[in-house]
């Protein structure tokens, strides 16, 4: 092979450069790349987006560097009492530039006392939003995200971190169900802007973003809320705040990482009392009363919603697959409080 | 050909005169991590000694990897640039040692590096890392006092 030899005319070395580039180009495409450092690229959100298990992070997901593109995609499998969620999806990072994503959400909502008032409306003829024993919920989540300026590895002499700006365009196929849980919209989008630095000295990765949404549980219970306390559509609301989120990892070795996230969430389903057939639970506290349910009305009050926390363990053997097992405290999830569980992530990389 | 070479060779010993006899022109800058760089950082390494046997290993893994291995060959006397990186990572490191070699922009200036093999160097000092005993988070000290040098480094 031309590169091989050492002591060639100046002007050969171009040339052997680019036989070499052609060479290794015939493995992959051209546009190929997976350069990037490991775990440098982040895991794989349950909104799709490269980041760290809920939060998104300014890095672009991927190995690729900016020479190239590099695709993913992502499972996750989330087990809290109010809920199991399974997450499939896909990413691609292009020149460390801009990231494209999708994730599809199937979960299961287990909220008893909704599941008592679903098997008595049914028993009694009213139809409802949700079926006993079986309260499915689905959503797809499509995303992008820009890199505007930094790098949140290599510029070790600055604290300039790395910045990104990102958007989600959620679409909850539940209507009846979200609107039972007394949401809003079924569909929103969000938009975020992450900042990310890895602090080399001290072996760890801290990230903040800030995220413009009306969200309840990340879009999975709807966004904003409606105030309807009659049969009629009354007041609702979905209007957008800022929320924060934080991940912070340390690396313990190049391929493994520990660290926890911080989820801000919003209130707006706080008190509410879950609604069946566009009525609001008090409206028939008369009907449950009659029949010696009368106590239920109160346990349909749905609790302020919990930030999320979560402590997480990430590993990856090489590039092309990484796991992440985490303990999660989401808080209040409608009318189910407590909501402590497991996490399992893989990531598989292209 | 045979010109050239010749004319190659004369080019390359007034070069190298010219960096034996002016080594003051030669100077690389210490960069300056944020964070800093602790006092121990060259000791953990096990000193000038472990800092060479690191560089060693560092360029044994360079040659193993195809994406790289070939830009150093090219470069030749891999001897001299095992003696000249010893210098300079005890010298980022804060050992008070006199770097002789070219600055880092002057040296890849026309080499055209990419991102993807400057990662592949730095995947390669991990490596050596783990293969010299040397922990993980004093790499990472190396890594942080080598990092700023990829905004010369990288030019393509």
């Amino acid at each position: 092979m031309n590169r091989a030899h050492t002591n060639k005319w100046r002007g050969l070395r171009g040339v052997a450069l680019l036989l070499a580039g052609l060479a290794s180009g015939a493995a992959h495409a051209d546009w190929y790349n997976n350069g990037k450092v490991l775990l440098t690229g982040g895991v794989f959100t349950v909104d799709g987006a490269g980041g760290g298990g809920a939060v998104p992070w300014a890095t672009i997901s991927g190995y690729e560097t900016r020479d190239g593109i590099n695709a993913s995609a992502g499972f996750t499998y989330v087990n809290v009492p109010a809920l199991q969620d399974s997450v499939f999806g896909v990413n691609i990072g292009f020149y460390d530039r801009l990231e494209l994503s999708y994730a599809s959400h199937k979960l299961s909502l287990n909220l008893s006392n909704l599941d008592t008032v679903a098997l008595l409306l049914n028993t009694l003829g009213i139809g409802g939003g949700t079926d006993p024993w079986n309260s499915t919920l689905q959503m797809d989540v499509f995303g992008a995200k820009l890199r505007l300026f930094g790098d949140a590895v290599y510029t070790s002499d600055s604290w300039i971190p790395q910045v990104s700006i990102g958007g989600l365009y959620k679409k909850n196929h539940s209507e009846a169900l979200v609107h039972t849980l007394g949401a809003d919209k079924t569909k929103d989008w969000e938009a975020y802007i992450a900042a990310t630095k890895i602090f080399f000295p001290i072996s760890t990765l801290v990230n903040v973003a800030a995220r413009y949404t009306a969200a309840n549980e990340i879009g999975l219970t709807g966004f904003g809320s409606c105030d309807s306390r009659l049969l009629t559509q009354g007041d609702c609301d979905s209007k957008k705040e800022v929320r924060w989120e934080v991940s912070i990892a340390h690396l313990v070795a190049k391929n493994t990482a520990i660290g926890a996230e911080w989820q801000q969430h919003g209130n707006n389903l706080d008190g509410k009392s879950v609604k069946v057939a566009g009525l609001d639970l008090t409206s028939i506290t008369d009907i449950l009363g009659s029949i010696g349910l009368g106590g239920l009305s109160n346990t349909l009050q749905q609790k302020k919603e919990g930030d999320w926390y979560d402590i997480f363990m990430a590993y990856a053997p090489n590039k092309n697959i990484s796991f992440v097992v985490a303990y999660l405290m989401l808080g209040n999830i409608s009318v189910s409080q407590d909501n402590n569980g497991f996490y399992f992530s893989t990531h598989l990389t292209f | 050909m045979k010109v050239s070479k010749a004319k190659l060779a004369i080019a390359a010993g007034t070069a190298l005169m010219i960096a034996s006899l002016q080594p003051a022109f030669a100077a690389e800058q210490k960069t300056k991590p944020i964070l800093g760089i602790p006092s121990s950082a060259v000791a953990s390494f096990g000193g000038e000694y472990g800092v060479h046997n690191w560089v060693e290993s560092l360029f044994y893994y360079i040659m193993l990897d195809n994406r790289i291995n070939y830009i150093f060959k090219e470069f030749g006397n891999v001897e001299r640039q095992i003696a000249l990186n010893t210098q300079l990572e005890q010298m980022v490191l804060g050992a008070k040692v006199e770097y002789q070699g070219a600055s880092m922009s002057a040296a890849h200036a026309d080499l055209g590096i990419t991102m993807t093999q400057f990662n592949a160097v730095v995947e390669a000092a991990y490596n050596a890392c783990e293969r010299n005993q040397i922990p993980y988070y004093s790499c990472n000290h190396l890594i942080a006092a080598l990092a700023p040098f990829t905004r010369v480094i990288v030019t393509k």
